[in-house]
């Protein structure tokens, strides 16, 4: 368990001081507080015994208020320099997580949930910070309180303290006990929790299943039981979880009952004094804080362990996709060159290309036409290292991509992908995401470009507007023509449309075309589509079927040969109408 | 992930809505709330139980008047007063009703004895243990009620052995075994009543949790699937589930510790009053300071606890949607750009985090500082009192204990205060989701009292999705009960439409849409969608059993369920693990997409309806499953009919008639034949031989 810790060792180090400071602090506190009962011992004594002078009394009094000042003062003090610390080093713990989520590759995000990704950086966070936090107070508290009140319990009187601390220990072990029983049903409804959440977006997603067919009242009597059985399961925890603290209160409770039984009788026999047994009580409700602590202390590091576990198992991945050492820094030209590409993902049983030759030149456009699964995104995928092509097949400007370095590889390329993905942030801030420093007339161009700067007038707040979660306040057209500014802006020697005019009418297609050849200049293309007037523009279009290339050729040549080209270009000749976005994505 | 409103204020609207779900539990509520009261008062009465035993039997002095002075001072007047030999005893505490000026002056003119005393009943077995000395250690000998009592001076009791003390004191003893008795079943009953009170409130706030979220998800499900997908599945899941939890919160955390401690405080400060109100008026004069702090700390405390959310939120919002979006940033080689992002909004949240802390920092051992102001202030003057016989030292212990009492629930108020601003705020934007009322009307009375021959009509029908944006223009066309009808055209085209509209799923803004000659509107729609059902390009499948996908909650039988299974050449079930019991994972990942598209047809043949939709998958199929799902598509349409949204000639070559689309208008119709015959686009499309590819 402890070897999870690792990972905090240098956290800890660089904040030895303050972790120094609070235990001195703390040190204080715990010194201070056993002085009251201290206190309290003395003013009772001295009234039970009668003829006292009330200046001694006043005396005490004022003595008692000045520790209790010092306690206040070291109560700030370990809270301020140990939480101060911990919660520094939860932030900075974060931010290491997400660098090293910004180094992560495509397999990784593909096999982990983004929800998953989320709990460590809240949840498990939040363990590792009681535990580097938390517990050490805990545990000093549970450590060097304990050991004090005890000592002078026993000093005091002896026989009278070996009785009443009898029932401490349980408090810690019913912590520790319960501790473990009470998060095995925790964790049950916790599970009752996600499936429940599952449920509904399981019938949200499928919800128009559910009406077709209607069967509303079906999935609603699915849902209520779940809904039952997470209220079972969290009654269940509440029948052990809310005995819990009533029984640490009561266990409390039978070390005043046996202070008063025992020490009682003492003091009627005269042999413990009214201010002892008034000092015995206030020790005894001071203990019970450390008696929990120290259960606390145990569970907190325990759950500490398993976040760190969590965590580190992220930090400790090596992320397959990085730089070569001394990766080439230059990128001679742009043209491209594949050569005998196959590939095959990690784990899928057929490979995605088989195969695969293409030679595009620097300056050229690239056409790919293919159905859904022919590997096209696969094959644009490998240009930037979004996935790792194998070594000696694909070269830009005569260098194996994987010799580059990534960055000068990456900045080279302006992609758009299939799936559109904006940031909620405002369309100026999209458009301008790949820019260092947002430059207003780049932003502009790229959106003119694009033709989204058409629409500017229909948004709320112009350029400002926020687009929201995925960009969920434009349309699928929107979406991409904001998309393709983004890739614009940064002018990019290669420019990778995947087949990114999809969800744009034919005629805003021909206009951002027609934009995009009259400048693009140098700018090597490469253009996935499914609409033949788009592929009439390139220099060369290859066809792709299941993973191979079928067709290769000029847009002239592949309409007189009898093949999948031709086929689909007749097909769409047919009707110049234009066509409609069509809005209903449920 | 949005960020949430985190305190909106205080709002009695919500808070009474809120309450009134907890009606159908009130008797509940009130088990509970009687249980708090009653574990309370025994929280309560426990230091009095110590006061009691410190006062009668640890210290149970009595003050000695001599008999010159008994006729003088009344003492026979005062409860418990014992006499022995013409002189009179009173317990010390029952003297606390003279002043302390009097006591003095008593004291000082000899009517009070300044030694304290203790009285005790004797007998042979204790004057046997003095070698008869007896009668010189004691002051006072007598007789009460036939049984032998003596007294004896407090000092001198020092003086003698362990056994004599254990029989002089035997009564206080046995007092002292009595109360603790009393105390242990009071802390017994205090454990039960609290557990009571907890595990009560639980079932109520358990219950409202649960009636609430059955609630706001059935009237969701119910909305109309424009709602749907106006909104985010992930946000409606996070209302059903996360905000509706903060209402259990509301019922367990939150109010039921604020009576409690409410009770607590005002409650010890009830028994300061009761038990003495003199230094009870002083213990009062010590407790402004902690008032105006707390309540200057609740606005602090409501301060950055807002902001803590708020960067919470934030940071949360930022990392959620730049892990979805990574190959994006990644591939504009923004790592650095984002990380800065990142870290911003991250020192934010530590800031935030650091500014709680302080406050709670500060506020924490102030309050702890002032209940030991508190305590010795109430111990000096308490001194005075008890110097003067005002209180007995019992009660100033007691005291003492109140205190603490009082003070422990100050801080946690205010915590709860915040937490209750938060639970209002979630079952604000649950009420807030239950008044957004937006479905399709379902008026319509007719629930099919005759059989449908199922004739569909669209009579010049007008639609849209957006404002301005029509998608079906002025749209006639008439499908006769048993046609086969197929609609051909682009994406976009409005095809898949009138899928949606024909089972009402959008409501059309202008024209008719007409099932056997009545609008459609005129059924209810659980018997216009029971009659018309569709079958989707891409099937959706729950992660259930494969049975259990097709029936949809009606009782099938395994042999009804193969029948079906045969009828739509679904062989493949078979040949899974568990047959029809075989689960399917999330997005049915397990089958392919022709097999998913073969249990859709199950899925229509075991609900029977008397017209389809079928929205053909664009998506390619492996050959042999495609055959299979030929033959299975003409057992479906067979005595059905049926609308095909086709995508393959060869569907729309069998096919009655054949509507061409485009724009959302009709632009040819005919059958096969016709419209070869008129050279139009369907003569083109045929040309091409377009045989078993697709158009995408």
């Amino acid at each position: 368990m402890l070897k999870e810790y690792r990972t905090l060792v240098p956290f800890v180090r660089r904040y030895r001081w303050s972790y120094i400071a609070g235990i001195a602090c703390l040190a204080v506190t715990s010194g201070s507080q056993i002085l009251i009962p201290q206190f309290l011992r003395r003013a009772i004594d001295a009234v039970s015994w009668g003829g006292f002078d009330l200046r001694t009394i006043g005396v005490l009094m004022i003595q008692l208020i000045g520790v209790s000042i010092v306690i206040a003062l070291g109560r700030f003090g370990w809270r301020y320099f140990i939480h101060g610390a911990s919660r520094r080093i939860e932030a900075e713990l974060r931010a290491r997580l997400f660098e090293k989520f910004l180094m992560l590759q495509p397999s990784f995000y593909h096999r982990s949930q983004v929800g998953d990704l989320m709990a460590l950086s809240t949840n498990d966070m939040n363990s590792v910070r009681m535990a580097s936090g938390m517990a050490l107070v805990a545990l000093f508290d549970g450590v060097f309180l304990t050991a004090g009140i005890l000592g002078i319990l026993f000093v005091q009187s002896p026989r009278i303290a070996a009785i009443v601390i009898l029932p401490l220990p349980f408090i810690t072990g019913l912590i520790l006990f319960a501790g473990r029983f009470i998060r095995g049903l925790f964790l049950k409804v916790q599970e009752g929790f996600s499936s429940l959440s599952q449920q509904a977006h399981e019938m949200l997603s499928g919800v128009r299943v559910i009406k077709s067919f209607v069967k509303e009242q079906f999935f609603l009597g699915k849902f209520a039981d779940s809904n039952a059985e997470y209220q079972g399961r969290n009654m269940k925890l509440v029948r052990i979880w809310g005995l819990f603290f009533p029984l640490v209160s009561f266990l409390a409770g039978i070390t005043t009952l046996l202070l008063l039984r025992y020490g009682g009788e003492g003091v009627i026999l005269g042999s413990v004094s009214a201010g002892e047994f008034v000092a015995t009580l206030s020790y005894l409700e001071m203990l019970i804080w450390p008696m929990l602590g120290a259960g606390f202390t145990v569970n907190l590091l325990q759950r500490g362990a398993a976040s760190l576990q969590r965590i580190n198992a992220v930090l400790d991945e090596t992320p397959e996709i990085a730089s070569p050492p001394d990766g080439v820094r230059v990128m001679p030209s742009t043209a491209i060159s594949i050569r005998n590409l196959s590939f095959t993902y990690p784990g899928a049983s057929a490979s995605a290309l088989h195969g695969v030759s293409l030679e595009v030149p620097e300056g050229s456009i690239l056409g790919i036409l293919g159905r859904t699964g022919s590997g096209k995104s696969t094959l644009l995928r490998l240009l930037p290292r979004t996935d790792n092509p194998p070594r000696g097949t694909v070269f830009v400007g005569g260098v194996d991509v994987l010799d580059y370095d990534l960055k000068t590889l990456r900045e080279a390329f302006g992609s758009v992908p299939q799936d559109t993905f904006l940031f909620s942030v405002s369309l100026r801030d999209n458009i301008g995401f790949g820019l260092d420093d947002p430059d207003e007339t780049l932003i502009r161009h790229a959106a003119d470009v694009s033709t989204i700067s058409r629409d500017m007038q229909t948004f709320p707040d112009g350029w400002e507007t926020e687009v929201g979660e995925r960009g969920i306040t434009l349309s699928g057209g929107q979406k991409q023509r904001v998309a393709i500014s983004r890739a614009l802006a940064k002018k990019p020697r290669i420019l990778v449309f995947d087949d990114a005019l999809s969800a744009v009418d034919t005629e805003t297609e021909e206009l951002i075309l027609n934009q995009l050849l009259s400048e693009r200049s140098a700018t090597t293309s490469i253009i996935v589509s499914h609409r033949v007037s788009t592929l009439a523009a390139a220099d060369k279009i290859a066809v792709l079927d299941q993973g191979r290339l079928i067709q290769y050729g000029t847009h002239a040549e592949l309409l007189t040969q009898d093949g999948f080209y031709r086929e689909v270009s007749l097909l769409q000749q047919l009707s110049e109408q234009k066509t409609y976005t069509d809005p209903e994505d449920i | 992930m949005e960020e949430e409103q985190v305190l909106s204020g205080y709002n009695p609207r919500v808070m009474r809505r809120l309450l009134s779900y907890a009606k159908p539990y009130r008797l509940l509520a009130v088990i509970a709330i009687i249980s708090l009261g009653i574990g309370t008062a025994g929280d309560l009465l426990l230091p009095i139980v110590i006061q009691r035993a410190v006062d009668d039997s640890l210290i149970a002095r009595f003050t000695r008047i001599p008999a010159e002075h008994v006729i003088e001072f009344r003492a026979a007047e005062f409860d418990d007063a014992i006499v022995l030999s013409g002189a009179t005893y009173i317990p010390d505490d029952k003297l606390v009703a003279l002043s302390g000026v009097d006591r003095i002056g008593l004291t000082e003119s000899g009517v009070l004895d300044e030694a304290g005393y203790y009285v005790f009943p004797y007998d042979d077995a204790l004057t046997s243990t003095f070698d008869g000395s007896f009668g010189n250690v004691v002051t006072d000998t007598g007789t009460v009620d036939g049984r032998q009592y003596a007294s004896i001076d407090a000092a001198e009791l020092d003086e003698l052995s362990d056994q004599q003390r254990r029989l002089i004191r035997g009564d206080d003893l046995s007092e002292l075994r009595r109360t603790t008795l009393v105390f242990f079943v009071l802390l017994a009953s205090v454990l039960a009543f609290t557990f009571a009170q907890i595990y009560f409130m639980a079932l109520v706030g358990q219950g409202v949790m649960k009636d609430m979220r059955m609630e706001l998800f059935s009237h969701t499900i119910r909305q109309r699937l424009g709602y749907l997908s106006r909104h985010p599945v992930g946000k409606l899941v996070t209302r059903v589930t996360n905000d509706v939890e903060t209402v259990n919160q509301f019922f367990t955390d939150v109010l039921i510790n604020l009576l409690r401690n409410l009770a607590l405080m005002i409650g010890s400060v009830a028994t300061i009053m009761l038990l003495n109100w003199r230094l009870g008026l002083v213990t009062l004069a010590t407790l402004p300071p902690v008032l105006v702090l707390t309540v200057f700390f609740r606005e602090r405390a409501r301060e950055v606890y807002r902001k803590v959310r708020m960067w919470v939120s934030r940071v949360n919002a930022f990392l959620s949607e730049h892990l979805s979006g990574m190959s994006i940033v990644q591939l504009f080689v923004r790592e650095r750009k984002v990380w800065g992002e990142f870290t911003e909004r991250n020192d934010e949240l530590l800031r935030a985090n650091l500014g709680e802390m302080y406050v709670f920092a500060v506020f924490r051992p102030i309050i702890d500082l002032l209940s030991s102001v508190s305590i010795a202030i109430v111990i000096y003057y308490g001194a005075n009192f008890l110097l003067s016989g005002v209180v007995s030292l019992g009660v100033l212990i007691a005291f003492v204990n109140l205190i603490r009492r009082f003070y422990q629930p100050v801080m946690s108020i205010s915590e709860q205060f915040t937490i209750l601003q938060s639970a209002l705020a979630g079952s604000e934007r649950v009420f807030e989701m239950l008044d957004d009322v937006d479905r399709i009307p379902d008026d319509g009375k007719r629930t099919s009292p005759r059989p449908i021959t199922g004739s569909v009509e669209f009579d010049h029908v007008w639609f849209e999705y957006k404002e301005g944006e029509p998608v079906i223009r002025d749209l006639s066309f008439r499908i006769n009960p048993g046609e086969t009808v197929a609609v051909v055209g682009y994406t976009g085209a409005g095809k898949t439409t009138i899928a949606n509209l024909l089972t009402r799923m959008w409501d059309i803004q202008r024209g008719r849409i007409l099932l056997d000659g009545v609008d459609i509107r005129e059924y209810s729609l659980d018997a216009l969608r029971t009659v018309i059902q569709p079958i989707q390009q891409d099937v959706f499948l729950f992660s259930d059993t494969v049975g259990s996908n097709i029936a949809l909650g009606r009782e099938l039988s395994k042999d009804e369920l193969r029948e079906i299974s045969v009828l739509v050449q679904a062989g493949f079930i078979e040949r899974l693990p568990d047959g029809f019991e075989s689960a399917l994972t999330e997005g049915a990942t397990n089958i392919s997409t022709g097999e998913r598209q073969l249990l859709s047809f199950a899925r229509i043949l075991a609900h029977d309806p008397r017209i389809i939709i079928m929205d053909e998958a664009t998506a390619s199929i492996d050959t042999q499953t495609e055959q299979l799902i030929q033959v299975a598509v003409g057992t479906i349409m067979e005595g059905r009919t049926s609308l095909v949204i086709a995508h393959r000639l060869s569907t729309i070559k069998h096919a009655d008639r054949i509507l061409v689309l485009a724009q959302g208008e009709l632009v040819e119709q005919g059958t096969h034949a016709t419209l070869i015959a008129e050279q139009g686009i369907y003569h083109n499309l045929y040309k091409l031989q377009y045989q078993d590819s697709t158009i995408t």
